[in-house]
């Protein structure tokens, strides 16, 4: 049981931590929360246990870190729109054809 | 006279007509599109709306263009530059000539329809890019029944509508030919509601969107449209359901509106 709660965080925060890197960071948070719930209860089930924690440690660091990102990601990252030098030509091209189109139908 | 009265009957009805259209050339609409993934709002594309005078050596016309640009975070994964464009009669809206260029995560497509309402037909040209890298065209000459309009002029018309005394439930066709054929869509009045937008809070017109057998838009009444309830009529906001999810258009800026 702890062993799988363990490797469904693992999964989890590597997930939450590429979701962060992607432009779809905002989906960061479901995948991080489930990593943060599985690490708490795998503290909760290691802790009488003298065994290594070092994993369980990684883990919430890894999500942490994503959480990080993704936080960052929301309130400094503006939105702009790509470059538009060849949409803007291509309009151009396309209406200097379609006033001789235009003359052509009469108008 | 008679001749006199007649040329002004004409001039008359069309100042009549004209007022009717709520915007004028050099409005710019622009919305932030977004998409619902797990329920969570992605800002993917902004779409610009904006009309202009085209001058040919007889008339002047009124350029209709609407633009899709993805956000530079998204250019690198599915990069959109979608260009639709319409020339019309700024009096009455007619289409002479609709094109739409189209860029789509490296998929391209070019249509163009010119219209010949005396004979209600349209040539249309629709050019794909081939695999050896070229591109090839298909042309056709379409019937069209009397009101059938592109896209673009579709969306402007649908300002047109006189909503004011509108009952709610009433209905609107309009015949939209969109790939080759001819589509009806439906927009049906659902009453007013205020909108918190980008440019402030409006009373809106609230408008469900039904396409008649097709399944490009699903779910009932998950498909809407708020039109600012004052005499631009400006969309605001857009709610849809496609088959690959949940989609928005909200309002970011209006400028060179008519009132």
């Amino acid at each position: 049981m702890k062993k799988l709660v363990i490797i469904l965080g693992i999964i989890t925060a590597t997930l939450a931590v590429i979701l962060s890197v992607l432009p779809l960071s905002n989906l960061t948070y479901i995948p991080a929360i489930a990593a943060l719930i599985f690490g708490l209860i795998a503290t909760y089930m290691t802790r009488d246990n003298k065994e290594s924690k070092k994993i369980i440690h990684l883990l919430l660091l890894i999500t942490i870190i994503s959480l990080a990102i993704a936080t960052y990601k929301s309130i400094f990252n503006t939105v702009e729109i790509g470059n538009t030098e060849q949409l803007e030509e291509r309009e151009k091209e396309s209406e200097e054809k379609a006033i001789e189109e235009l003359e052509d139908l009469g108008l | 006279m008679q001749r006199l009265i007649f040329t002004f009957l004409f001039l008359f009805s069309l100042t009549i007509k004209s007022q009717n259209i709520p915007f004028v050339a050099g409005e710019k609409l622009t919305f932030t599109a977004s998409y619902s993934m797990s329920g969570l709002l992605t800002d993917l594309a902004q779409v610009t709306m904006k009309t202009s005078e085209v001058k040919t050596s007889k008339s002047t016309l009124l350029k209709l263009k609407c633009t899709a640009t993805t956000y530079s975070k998204w250019d690198n994964f599915f990069k959109i530059r979608d260009l639709y464009e319409s020339y019309v009669n700024p009096n009455t809206l007619t289409p002479y000539l609709y094109k739409r260029d189209i860029y789509e995560g490296g998929y391209t497509k070019f249509v163009q329809y010119k219209y010949n309402h005396d004979s209600k037909t349209v040539n249309s040209l629709i050019r794909k890019s081939n695999r050896k890298g070229g591109t090839y065209d298909k042309k056709n000459t379409l019937s069209i029944s009397e009101n059938t309009n592109d896209i673009v002029t579709t969306i402007y018309h649908l300002r047109r509508l006189d909503l004011s005394n509108a009952s709610i439930g009433v209905s609107y066709t309009f015949t939209v030919l969109f790939d080759n054929k001819e589509t009806i869509v439906n927009f049906k009045y659902d009453g007013k509601e205020d909108i918190n937008t980008a440019i402030g809070t409006k009373e809106c017109y609230k408008l469900s969107i039904t396409v008649d057998s097709s399944d490009v838009l699903k779910g009932k009444n998950s498909n809407l449209l708020w039109l600012t309830a004052d005499a631009n009529k400006i969309p605001v906001y857009a709610k849809f359901k496609i088959p690959v999810g949940n989609g928005e258009l909200k309002i970011k800026s209006a400028s060179g509106l008519k009132y």
